[in-house]
């Protein structure tokens, strides 16, 4: 009797051990360090020592700065145009995907996640020898009669930087998308053609409504992946493609300012939230209506 | 009766290998170096020829010198290596010792331009030697020899529209600042007020637009020259990133500029807790001997003091590079030159 209390009781702790593990995690490796560089973003530097005193200049010398707000905003919008860039060419490839039956499908779904599996920065170097001045792109392109003379349209600027993280983020877009089109009772599709509904009428009234939900969150990923990413530009970007990742970044490794650069990623979590809170917005309300 | 002899004779020789291993390790000299600063055969003869033993620690960055020899206070070590950079600092803070350099003959011996020491800036403070130079490099010119002729004599070729869009320069604030600060003819690039500094900057916006990329390691503009057009590279890692460029058979050659070229100088010095003096004077004399500085610029590609070597001619100008004036202000300025569109 007392001796199977005892065991409850040793139970009961261990689950309640485990909860508090379960919550401390993510406290304590996500808020904590999360609240440490919001604190710090309030802090500032002298003579390369950081001083502890409460100060509003990092993010006064953000928005009155000429030149951090017009980064800040052509990266957004360049994130954007990533993010569809990678849905106008994830959709038909995801929806290609579920037309496919039984072990096809997830085959070719795995093969367009391998690239997941290579390492980042590999990927990087393979596309700028590809898309240089004496690159298999432009090569190509000459060979083939459709330019006269290799051109410099990709090499270093702000449409390399769009080009590559499009093709390191597509598959990030077709997962949540694959999903989502998956998720769509078939039993739909057959009563809409059962009334009469053309292909492109089941299409567009009812494929396309219920799979925005996974279009939002791809967007979201994508976008979030992309904005916060400083080694691609900093590789294929050149002179022009300067954006404020890179600006983030030397504040911590050429500068030594970690308070105005915790400003700066301050500045940066706010949008990154922003897109997910959108993403999910989209997602749900979209989604319960089913 | 035979075994109890066998334990008693390995007692002996146990009791007799930790007796000189504790004698040797007294007396042994404890040297703190870069790789490729004190290689095992150099060290052999080092002890052959003195009977000095010798403890060699390596270490990868700036940061790392300090702190070790800041942890310690100069305890831990008798000599090291550290560049004129950074050893104003070590001095500031008293961890290293004056050297009496005619305790060193084979100083007299150098190349013109290491022999007075008061003319290595960096290198003295209030007439007392402190670093004796040993290894240095340039920050030259790299120039494609098909598309670059003449062959170029000053950085200014940078600026030339004929190379527009065929340039690597280097990502980084400090250096761009004080190598155009020299082509820009100022005296000291190092300590910039802040009309000079305007005027770099405007320079390098100039710069910036006749660039093709900046890069940051030598493997990534090796690679950008491979698959583009690159006539011109602002040579970050000098001698070896030619070497590695000529090895994958690129025509290229290398210069130091007319206006004077920067360029990092190691040196030894003696540390405040040295223990024996003398043994830490035989050390750097024995490293300035001409077998061991033609070794030095074999094995590392570097420049040494002793015998002329690929990083220099005899009458380049070379500028040591020095502590700038506000590192974090011109990090900043450099981040305006990019974002300048």
């Amino acid at each position: 009797m007392s001796g199977a209390g005892s065991t409850h009781a040793a139970e009961r702790r261990l689950s309640q051990l485990i909860t508090v593990l379960a919550f401390a995690m993510p406290v304590v490796f996500v808020l904590v360090p999360l609240a440490i560089f919001l604190v710090y973003s309030f802090f500032s530097v002298d003579q390369g020592t950081i001083v502890h005193a409460p100060t509003l200049g990092n993010y006064v010398r953000f928005f009155t700065d000429p030149i951090f707000l017009p980064v800040f905003w052509n990266t957004i919008v360049l994130c954007v145009s990533v993010a569809v860039i990678c849905i106008l060419l994830a959709y038909p490839a995801a929806y290609f995907l579920t037309t496919l039956k039984g072990r096809w499908r997830y085959a070719l779904l795995m093969l367009l996640l391998v690239p997941l599996l290579m390492s980042y920065v590999i990927k990087i170097y393979a596309i700028r020898s590809i898309l240089g001045l004496n690159g298999f792109l432009n090569k190509a392109l000459v060979a083939l009669g459709i330019l006269d003379q290799p051109s410099t349209l990709f090499v270093f600027n702000m449409n390399a930087i769009l080009l590559t993280l499009s093709l390191l983020l597509i598959p990030f877009a077709i997962l949540p998308i694959f999903l989502s089109l998956e998720r769509i009772p078939q039993t739909l599709l057959r009563a809409s053609d059962d009334l009469g509904a053309s292909g492109l009428q089941t299409f567009l009234r009812i494929t396309l409504p219920l799979s925005l939900p996974g279009v939002a969150s791809a967007a979201s990923f994508v976008f979030v992946l992309a904005i916060g990413d400083f080694l691609t530009p900093q590789m294929v970007g050149g002179i022009s493609g300067f954006t404020f990742g890179r600006i983030l970044y030397s504040q911590f490794g050429t500068a030594y300012n970690w308070p105005f650069g915790a400003a700066l990623s301050v500045a940066l979590a706010i949008v990154v939230i922003a897109a997910i809170l959108i993403g999910e917005r989209f997602g749900r309300s979209r989604g319960t209506s089913v | 009766m035979g075994l109890k002899k066998a334990f008693l004779r390995l007692a002996t020789i146990g009791l007799g290998i930790g007796l000189m291993t504790s004698a040797a390790l007294a007396a042994n000299l404890r040297v703190l170096a870069w790789d490729g600063y004190a290689d095992p055969d150099w060290v052999k003869d080092f002890t052959a020829a003195t009977g000095i033993g010798v403890d060699v620690v390596f270490i990868g960055s700036d940061d790392e010198i300090w702190a070790k020899i800041k942890g310690s206070e100069g305890q831990d070590f008798d000599v090291f290596a550290v560049n004129t950079a950074q050893l104003q600092r070590y001095i500031k803070a008293d961890l290293v010792s004056p050297i009496d350099i005619t305790k060193l003959p084979n100083q007299k011996e150098v190349l013109p331009r290491f022999r007075d020491l008061s003319q290595v800036s960096g290198d003295t403070k209030d007439g007392k030697v402190y670093g004796i130079p040993f290894c240095f490099d340039s920050i030259g010119l790299i120039y494609d020899t098909d598309k670059v002729k003449p062959a170029p004599t000053s950085m200014s070729v940078l600026w030339d529209p004929a190379y527009k869009g065929k340039i690597l320069a280097y990502d980084n604030g400090e250096h761009n600042f004080s190598f155009t600060a020299l082509t820009l003819g100022y005296k000291d690039p190092f300590n910039l007020d802040a009309e000079q500094m305007a005027a770099v900057k405007a320079k390098l916006v100039e710069l910036k637009r006749n660039v093709l990329s900046f890069y940051t390691t030598a493997d990534e503009a090796q690679q950008i020259y491979q698959n583009n057009d690159v006539a011109l590279i602002w040579a970050n890692y000098g001698q070896q990133q030619v070497k590695a460029l000529q090895k994958i058979g690129a025509h290229v050659a290398y210069v130091n500029p007319s206006e004077g070229a920067l360029a990092w100088l190691d040196n030894w010095v003696i540390s405040k807790g040295v223990r024996d003096n003398a043994a830490a004077e035989k050390w750097i004399d024995f490293m300035l001997s001409k077998k061991i500085g033609g070794e030095l610029s074999e094995r590392t590609g570097f420049g040494n003091t002793v015998v002329e070597s690929s990083s220099a001619g005899g009458n380049d100008k070379l500028v040591w590079l020095n502590n700038v004036e506000d590192p974090l202000k011109r990090s900043d300025l450099w981040n305006e030159v990019k974002a300048t569109p």
